[in-house]
């Protein structure tokens, strides 16, 4: 079971997948809280025409340059128009994220190798992650993981209670860019690997799939990245085993989002059952008298 | 001389320049206890939220603890209606009163001894020290509504806002709500608080406003709470019987 893993490209592969389990368990903590998802897979879209012109640019070295600049730019522009809820969330969101991914789109179909170009952009090329792409996920991931910690309780109180962190003097706008800067750069240090469609499974899925044990935040990143971690590994062993012994070719970074998948299916059950032993009380009709006698 | 917790003098509070809310003129001074009454839609929050410097002051002069209501953000605490908060939100009793620290401890600094000190006290307060390790959604309407009160109690705040304290609360956590209330403006805090139950405004209130658009009263409960004054600011929602009693009936 781990001699597959004894092979250079396994190995960092696997590499890969654990630190970006580390920092998507609890970043995903706050999209599943804060409702993010959608916002997520914007960001992955309008990632993804900066992932082209870095590479259109300076090959697959500016990949990682016009990730950043495109997931930074985004991550403000997002903030910005969200900001005192002139326009929806969804339908500003849905403006950036279609235009952007049109413009990723255009540029990429300028070249020739059209079609391999657009699938590793989209899908990621997990087992040709080099030794320098690494180092570079290693260091977002410390720059993702100290932002956390920074301004968790900010990102906390503002996901819970956004009136209230507001009434007690915390600027609720600079926390949303705070959280969609650290995201961006999630998005940015796992697109090289995963593609910019899959990545939303990693932002998605593994706080709710741990959600459905556990009601505690901290436990939750744990778990959600300890649940990264186990999909990486049989995904990654399952699609070796495929390839290899059956000559079936399954795209590892696709196997390691349908092994999350699986692991959020299995926990369904879990959640069902504790919600049957009343986990969460919902608030009774409100007894706000519609009559008022007066005298 | 100490200043006012509440000075508004011919105020206009809306968003976006829209007024909500025209003619009020109100003062308030330390432990004086302040319900606002009126329908839904009368501008209660929109008030309670230009002082809390989230909604606009249109014209006439705001004062808020000695300063404009921009300034002297954060310096009000805040006890939000418990049903527009997340149930299903993974967070404990105590990381929720522990947030009323927040605005002294600010993005980072660790949580010290006194904090958590604060925090026991203040669940000993509202009668839920037992509860402390709960998860704030398994709790009752009534029991979240005094959590949310002991995070308003920890940040020590001089000018006290409500909104709607007393909606879905049981009758055992409206006592303890009103006890704890009555605490704290002994001992110099100004409370104002909106709500739809007379009773209430009655019996807690030193001031009442009545408000519906502009401010129709204010004054002692006996002098404002009275048929022709609620006539007036309810108007087509005030119903007379046919017995001289009259029903205010909310759309």
């Amino acid at each position: 079971m781990i001699e597959p893993f004894t092979v250079p490209f396994m190995a960092r592969a696997l590499a890969e997948i654990a630190l970006l389990a580390v920092i998507c368990g609890p970043v995903s903590v706050f999209v599943f809280a804060r409702r993010l998802a959608f916002v997520s897979d914007a960001l992955t879209h309008t990632v993804f025409p900066g992932v082209v012109i870095g590479f259109v640019a300076a090959g697959l070295e500016g990949v990682f340059a016009g990730a950043l600049v495109a997931g930074l730019l985004t991550a403000v522009v997002l903030t910005v128009l969200t900001r005192g809820a002139k326009v929806s969330d969804d339908a500003a969101t849905a403006v950036v994220l279609t235009a952007m991914f049109s413009i990723g789109v255009v540029l990429v179909s300028r070249r020739s190798s059209y079609t391999s170009d657009l699938t590793s952009f989209l899908f990621g090329r997990l087992l040709t992650v080099t030794g320098r792409q690494l180092a570079e996920t290693a260091v977002l991931a410390l720059v993702i993981l100290v932002g956390l910690l920074v301004g968790a309780r900010a990102l906390i109180f503002r996901t819970f209670d956004p009136v209230g962190a507001s009434a007690a003097g915390f600027r609720v706008g600079w926390i949303d860019l705070w959280l969609n800067v650290i995201l961006a750069l999630v998005v940015v240090a796992a697109v090289r690997a995963v593609g910019t469609i899959l990545v939303v499974a990693l932002l998605i899925v593994p706080a709710a799939a741990a959600r459905m044990v556990t009601g505690r935040l901290a436990v939750m990143a744990v778990l959600g990245a300890g649940l990264v971690l186990a999909a990486g590994y049989t995904g990654l062993l399952v699609s070796w085993i495929a390839s290899v012994d059956h000559q079936v070719s399954l795209p590892s970074a696709s196997a390691v989002v349908l092994a999350l998948v699986l692991f959020y299916l299995l926990l369904l059950p879990v959640r069902l059952w504790r919600d049957r032993r009343g986990a969460t009380v919902p608030i009774p009709a409100q007894r706000r008298s519609p009559h008022e006698l007066v005298r | 001389m100490t200043s006012a917790a509440l000075r508004y003098t011919g105020v206009s509070v809306g968003y976006q320049g829209t007024p909500v809310l025209t003619g009020v003129d109100l003062e308030l001074q330390a432990g004086q206890r302040l319900a606002l009454v009126g329908p839904n839609g009368a501008g209660k929050s929109t008030l309670i939220k230009s002082v809390l410097g989230m909604s606009q002051v249109l014209s006439g002069s705001a004062n808020v603890l000695g300063r404009s209501p921009a300034a002297a953000r954060g310096l009000a605490g805040y006890v939000p209606q418990t049903d527009t908060l997340d149930a299903d939100f993974p967070v404990s009793v105590r990381q929720v009163v522990m947030m009323g620290r927040y605005r002294q401890l600010g993005w980072w600094r660790p949580t010290r001894p006194a904090d958590r000190r604060a925090v026991a006290d203040g669940l000993e307060q509202v009668g839920l020290a037992d509860r402390a390790r709960h998860r704030f959604g398994t709790l009752s309407g009534g029991q979240r509504q005094r959590v949310l009160l002991a995070r308003a109690i920890v940040a020590e705040p001089r000018l006290l806002l409500l909104d709607e304290p007393f909606n879905g609360v049981d009758a055992v956590s409206q006592e303890a709500i009103v006890r704890v209330l009555r605490e704290l403006s002994a001992a110099g805090t100004a409370l104002i608080l909106s709500t739809h139950d007379l009773a209430v405004a009655r019996d807690l209130a030193d001031l009442v406003c009545l408000i519906n658009g502009r401010q129709w009263a204010v004054g002692a409960p006996g002098e404002t709470l009275t048929a022709t004054a609620l006539r007036q600011t309810y108007a087509h929602a005030a119903v007379d019987l046919a017995d001289g009693r009259m029903v205010l009936v909310e759309p």
